[in-house]
């Protein structure tokens, strides 16, 4: 009975699992694809980072959590795609190995707007986050990774680029958004007021300065949770970083150019790390095929367990019933003499049935009680056991929760106490009615049998 | 106490082993009148044990009319069956036949289960039933902590517990010491003078039987001899004359046979220093 319990509950963890994590891919994609192509011709340029590039997801994964970046220097909160110095609304920079972290002098890239034919606008910006270290283990490994507190975004406030460029936040939900020439001031995202504890209208202090905070943004893209945005000078001014920026946003003309300019970047200036929002998008359709095919693994996998364990349920029902019809006829065999009393002093076939039926059913239940505790004791143990670890059909560089660790969240929760109890109750009665049917029938001359 | 509580007319029973019948009874007529304590006696195969799962609608005879209060139970269906076993008899089996899980009072409750009475009257009937055949203070008890007399007395008290019409007792003594033995059938006689149940007994012993006061052979299925048995003294009759007797009469003033013993003079207690001292 514990295995009966056991087994379902690992199923369902490793199910419920994979459908979170499902819905997790798919809701980022769509939100990050949707993002993107509001912004075909923008173009990214920033100092190739020391760290590996590449998509990467490390650390540990939760249900519903999806953890990434190309850094470990990123927080992501429950259903959020990894981001680093990308522009509000858009996918995140270090979501795709852009990177941009290294501060370069901004004066060293005017040339981009004044010799590429094609470029629109040019917006230099800083980021910078700000946070604390935290170590994460899972499995036998350990990370300390800084998890960001919050983002401090610079950008130049110029009605020039502000106006016609979405490098602002888009969804301001109280106050105003950054005008061009504002100084002192913030806008911050709900997460960052919740963090700082202000509202609006309050003066924040943000590393020993003090802003009048004059608008909150909800969140738009799925990178701009925990970033708050200034003017570039005042943010250059704040964290140090006098005359350097992160990233150069390049605009284009139309989205034709794009691929014209970003490789005319590339050559002005070799040691950029130019990407454009076009060539991010076929990335990301990449990735998205790439996900595609591990979670169809995924799910091969789990079907696979599934029918295992629909196939181990059924023997257990089998023989389960099997016992209970084996253990009922002895009884009703052993009983046999007491029956004909019964049946002698005056009880009816119904009352014989309906009494061996409930002591079948009675029996069935305490069973099903002793093997559902066993059976939440044993289930972690067990289902470690017993059911294959998903994580091990991805790659290294795809670490899928739920690996090794799956097998920890197997919990046997109420529903699954009920199931319990509910079959046990139709397996007793299953199996304890022919032996009931036996027993009515028998003879009250029974009784009178010397032995 | 002339109404008849059962009367068997031409009842048969025709048992089929292999190919061959076997007549276990053979066209028989039994008459028992309400308060009467008969015995059946008779060798081994004779149908004694068939009679009485005939009587007690165990088994359905294959012929005949068996009437218990005038109700034929020969015609009855199984599903009416069971309520006239309930209602209208109470059976006392050779090996007692309690159940070892209940005590002696929730083992005289069981008939009563099934009938409209209460809880609270159930146990109370219980507790008198268990009073009658002498086990108040027992009633906690359970069968394994009581001797076998006593076990056959719980027994009794459950057989009487749906006030049935008729006790059928299949070797009650079977079981029992001599001592237990004279108890039992003292309780069987005294209920029958006390209250007026009506028994049947089937018994191999000529000295049990010999306390009723009437005393049935059976031989190949029939009733082929018919004698008076003591207890008919009990009621003040002459077992061998039918002539009224007084209540003191040794012998019967009619036929001038002894009908009642004196007691035996007590016999002399041995003391311990090995002299005899009058009791």
């Amino acid at each position: 009975m514990a295995i009966m319990i056991a087994v379902p509950a690992g199923i369902a963890a490793n199910q419920s699992a994979t459908q979170n994590l499902t819905g997790n891919l798919s809701n980022t994609l769509t939100l990050t694809e949707a993002t993107i192509n509001q912004t075909l011709t923008q173009i990214d340029c920033s100092l190739t980072p020391s760290a590996p590039s590449g998509f990467g997801f490390s650390g540990n994964f939760t249900p519903g959590q999806f953890n990434g970046g190309g850094r470990p220097d990123f927080n992501f909160t429950p259903g959020q795609f990894g981001g680093g110095s990308g522009i509000p609304g858009e996918f995140g920079g270090g979501a795709l190995g852009g990177g941009g972290s290294n501060p370069m002098n901004e004066s060293l890239y005017a040339d981009i707007n004044s010799s590429i034919p094609g470029v629109a606008a040019v917006a230099p910006i800083l980021t910078v986050s700000e946070g604390h270290n935290v170590t994460v283990t899972f499995g036998d490994r350990s990370f300390t990774r800084m998890v960001a507190d919050y983002i401090i975004e610079g950008v130049p406030l110029n009605s020039s680029i502000i106006d016609k460029y979405p490098i602002l936040p888009t969804n301001i939900t109280s106050g105003r958004n950054l005008l061009a020439g504002d100084s002192g001031v913030v806008v911050l995202s709900e997460n960052n007021s919740a963090y700082f504890g202000v509202g609006l209208g309050d003066s924040v202090t943000i590393l020993g300065q003090a802003f009048e905070v004059v608008g909150i943004h909800g969140t738009a893209g799925a990178s701009d949770r925990t970033t708050l945005y200034m003017s570039l000078s005042d943010a250059q001014t704040l964290t140090g970083n006098t005359g350097e920026v992160t990233t150069i946003e390049v605009f284009a003309d139309n989205s034709e150019d794009v691929t014209a300019v970003s490789s005319a970047i590339s050559t002005m200036h070799a040691e950029l790390d130019v990407i454009t929002a076009q060539e991010r998008l076929s990335q990301l359709q990449q990735q998205q095929t790439n996900y595609d095919t591990q979670l169809a693994n995924a799910q091969a996998t789990l079907n696979q367990t599934q029918s295992q364990a629909f196939e181990e349920i059924i023997v257990a029902v089998v023989a389960t019933s099997l016992i209970v019809l084996f253990v009922m006829l002895y009884t009703v065999r052993e009983r046999t003499k007491e029956i004909g009393t019964l049946k002698a002093i005056g009880f009816s076939n119904r009352t014989v049935m309906s009494q061996f039926m409930l002591e079948g059913i009675l029996l069935s239940l305490m069973a099903g009680v002793v093997g559902v505790v066993i059976g939440s004791v044993a289930a972690p143990f067990l289902s470690s056991v017993l059911l294959p670890t998903v994580g091990n059909s991805f790659g290294s560089s795809f670490r899928f929760v739920g690996g090794p660790a799956s097998t920890t969240a197997v919990t046997v929760n109420p529903e699954l106490m009920l199931i319990g109890f509910g079959v046990s109750v139709v397996l007793g009665a299953l199996g304890s009615l022919y032996p009931a049917w036996r027993a009515s029938k028998t003879r009250p001359a029974e009784a009178m049998r010397y032995e | 106490m002339s109404e008849l509580v059962l009367k068997m007319e031409g009842v048969s029973k025709v048992y089929q082993l292999g190919k061959r019948n076997v007549n276990a009874l053979a066209n028989l007529n039994l008459s028992i009148k309400k308060g009467e304590f008969a015995a059946i006696m008779g060798p081994s195969g004779s149908g004694k044990t068939t009679l009485l799962n005939v009587i007690g609608c165990i088994d359905k005879p294959t012929n005949g009319k068996m009437l218990i209060d005038d109700v034929d139970t020969a015609q009855l269906p199984e599903s009416e069956l069971y309520k006239i076993r309930r209602n209208k008899i109470g059976f006392v089996f050779q090996n007692f036949n309690l159940l070892p899980y209940l005590n002696a009072r929730e083992n005289v409750e069981l008939p009563m289960e099934l009938t409209k009475k209460s809880k609270s009257e159930r146990t109370a009937k219980a507790n008198e039933l268990l009073a009658t055949v002498g086990l108040s203070g027992r009633e906690e008890h359970r069968p394994q902590r009581l001797s076998q007399g006593e076990q056959q007395r719980v027994a009794i008290a459950r057989a009487l517990a749906n006030d049935p019409a008729i006790i059928l007792a299949d070797e009650p003594t079977g079981n029992l010491d001599i001592k237990c033995k004279q108890e039992i059938v003292k309780l069987l006689a005294n209920l029958n003078i006390n209250q007026g149940t009506t028994i049947i007994l089937v018994t191999h012993d000529g000295q049990v039987a010999a306390h009723t006061e009437r005393i049935l052979f059976l031989n190949d299925g029939k009733i082929t001899r018919e004698k008076e048995g003591l207890h008919l003294a009990k009621k003040n009759i002459c077992p061998y004359c039918k002539a009224k007797l007084q209540p003191a009469d040794e012998k019967c003033a009619n036929c001038g046979k002894t009908v009642r013993f004196r007691k035996k003079p007590s016999a002399p207690v041995v003391s311990e220093t090995g002299k005899n001292t009058p009791a």
